[in-house]
């Protein structure tokens, strides 16, 4: 099995864009990657197009958007893990590429979201849990992720003022990426004091739905070294599935199984520990989740989630800088597109072309998107 | 009417575990059981993972309970909206089920918190539908 280099990336703009189609979007973020790569849609010998196709007016979107890009007659499909889409796809197009069934590949992600009415977006937000057992009752995405906050708060006395730390942390960082949704920083009192959304969980607290699109390129050693004299090297690729049903799944609740399987895989593919991690990207969905990400991949223990937010830990020029191209919080979440973006920040730091947010010789990265309430999460390692 | 009369409001209609439906009307709360490895399912499944051939049998559960965690939903997918906001708990059963579930208004808010000894009872929408409740 050789190894698979990453040898160009794109990001379109993240936000509410009513200037740009689904296929558009996909175009920004692709011809941005074939820039970057410098090269042309001739080398690409097959597209993965990640997106959770209910959001999107048309069906089947690999179609039309491949047709877009101009990738016909190769090879296209759609891959759909909610959101953790694109790192899934990136995980299948691995597969494709380490096969020798391809040689190099594109992972689009994207997503149109704000074309949907609200009802429209509350009626599939309903939708999101277990729709025989739990959705019934009227479940939400915030709603689920608060009763893990709920847990956290009881078992280890994380209080809202401490969960509030990480949007003012992101949304430090968002003002500095030109491709956020959110550009502006923002105080805890302002999180604190914004509506509430399912309790403990606040307005701030929450990522928001937006329209937007990543995209990376992908090659085999040999053509990678051809293509680029800075590669960026998968390193390693956990996926695990946990129950979608809230009730179906154990423990207190006080942590993601799930994410502590893919972290497992991962790490012990890519031969590092916790500690090897210069630089991360976690699934900041809501405020919680990503103190929750931080004791599962083992940056801390449990209930210590938060101690590493207070002591400035997860900020640039700390022991792990985390979410600092702004997180799911400042960008936006175009679901299909949030797990290739994680990896264009990534990408962009091992590099050493993170600009004001770069950390000083990043060697290795750590991306980790969780897909829907949990039912999956996938935990990639690039390496410099 | 189909299983969609289960929930306060139901999405799904077509499923093989329809008698749930009668249990609930008769106020009882039920569970599915392998007639041949004895392994209960609750929410109920018609089919054993262990023992595939196998036929089930229903059995009916106490619904003594404690709360796991809760949230009090404040932004609700429109079906919901008149009832916004209401309470969403997850509880074990002392037979070591899990439950998703409404907690009912009935109950003190103040009072609510994990460990919190709940019983999972029926409940009657005003729609004839029927589903079960913490309280």
């Amino acid at each position: 099995m050789g190894r698979v280099g990453i040898v160009g990336v794109g990001h379109s703009k993240f936000g509410k864009r009513n200037d740009a189609s689904l296929r558009e979007l996909a175009f920004e973020a692709y011809g941005a990657a074939l820039d970057d790569a410098d090269m042309d849609s001739s080398n690409i010998d097959s597209s993965v197009i990640c997106s959770a196709t209910h959001y999107d007016k048309q069906r089947s979107p690999a179609g039309v958007v491949a047709e877009y890009l101009g990738l016909n007659p190769q090879p296209t499909f759609n891959v759909e893990a909610a959101c953790a889409s694109s790192a899934v796809g990136l995980r299948t197009a691995w597969a494709l590429v380490s096969s020798r069934l391809h040689d190099v590949m594109t992972v689009v992600g994207v997503q149109k979201m704000t074309e949907l009415s609200s009802e429209e977006i509350q009626e599939l937000m309903g939708r999101a849990g277990d729709v025989m057992w739990e959705s019934p009752f009227g479940t939400t995405m915030p709603a689920y992720y608060a009763m893990y906050a709920t847990a956290h708060m009881a078992r280890f006395g994380t209080t809202e003022e401490q969960m509030a730390l990480v949007p003012v942390k992101n949304r430090k960082y968002g003002s500095k990426n030109p491709n956020a949704m959110f550009q502006k920083p923002i105080t805890a009192e302002e999180v604190l004091k914004s509506r509430p959304v399912a309790s403990p969980l606040k307005l701030f607290d929450c990522c928001a739905n937006a329209d937007g699109a990543a995209c990376l390129i992908i090659a085999n050693a040999e053509k990678a070294r051809k293509l680029t004299d800075r590669p960026v090297w998968v390193a390693g690729l956990g996926l695990a599935s946990s129950p979608m049903s809230l009730a179906g799944r154990k423990g207190p609740m006080t942590s993601f199984e799930v994410t502590k399987n893919a972290a497992m895989s991962a790490y012990q593919m890519a031969r590092v520990s916790p500690n090897d991690i210069d630089v991360a990207e976690v699934h900041d969905s809501f405020s919680i989740t990503e103190i929750l990400n931080y004791e599962d991949l083992r940056f801390a223990k449990p209930g210590g989630g938060t101690r590493l937010l207070e002591k400035g830990e997860t900020e640039l020029g700390g022991k792990i800088p985390v979410n600092i191209d702004g997180g799911l919080i400042s960008k936006g979440h175009p679901v299909g597109a949030t797990g290739a973006s994680q990896l264009f920040a990534l990408t962009k730091q091992l590099r050493g072309e993170a600009g004001s947010t770069q950390v000083d010789g990043a060697k290795i990265g750590l991306a980790q998107n969780i897909g829907g309430i949990g039912m999956y999460s996938a935990v990639t390692i690039l390496k410099a | 009417m189909g299983f969609e009369k289960f929930g306060r409001f139901g999405y799904v209609s077509q499923t093989k575990i329809n008698p749930l439906l009668s249990y609930l009307e008769k106020g009882q709360i039920a569970a599915t059981r392998c007639k041949k490895c004895g392994r209960t399912y609750f929410p109920p499944r018609a089919e054993c993972l262990d023992d595939r051939q196998s036929a089930i049998e229903w059995v009916v559960l106490d619904g003594k309970g404690s709360l796991i965690t809760f949230t009090k939903v404040f932004f609700a997918p429109p079906a919901f909206q008149p009832e916004t906001p209401y309470l969403l708990g997850l509880a074990e059963l002392s037979n070591g089920f899990r439950v998703f579930a409404p907690v009912s208004p009935s109950v003190d808010e103040k009072q609510l918190k994990p460990g919190k000894e709940l019983n999972l009872k029926v409940a009657r929408g005003s729609r004839d539908n029927l589903f079960y409740w913490l309280e």
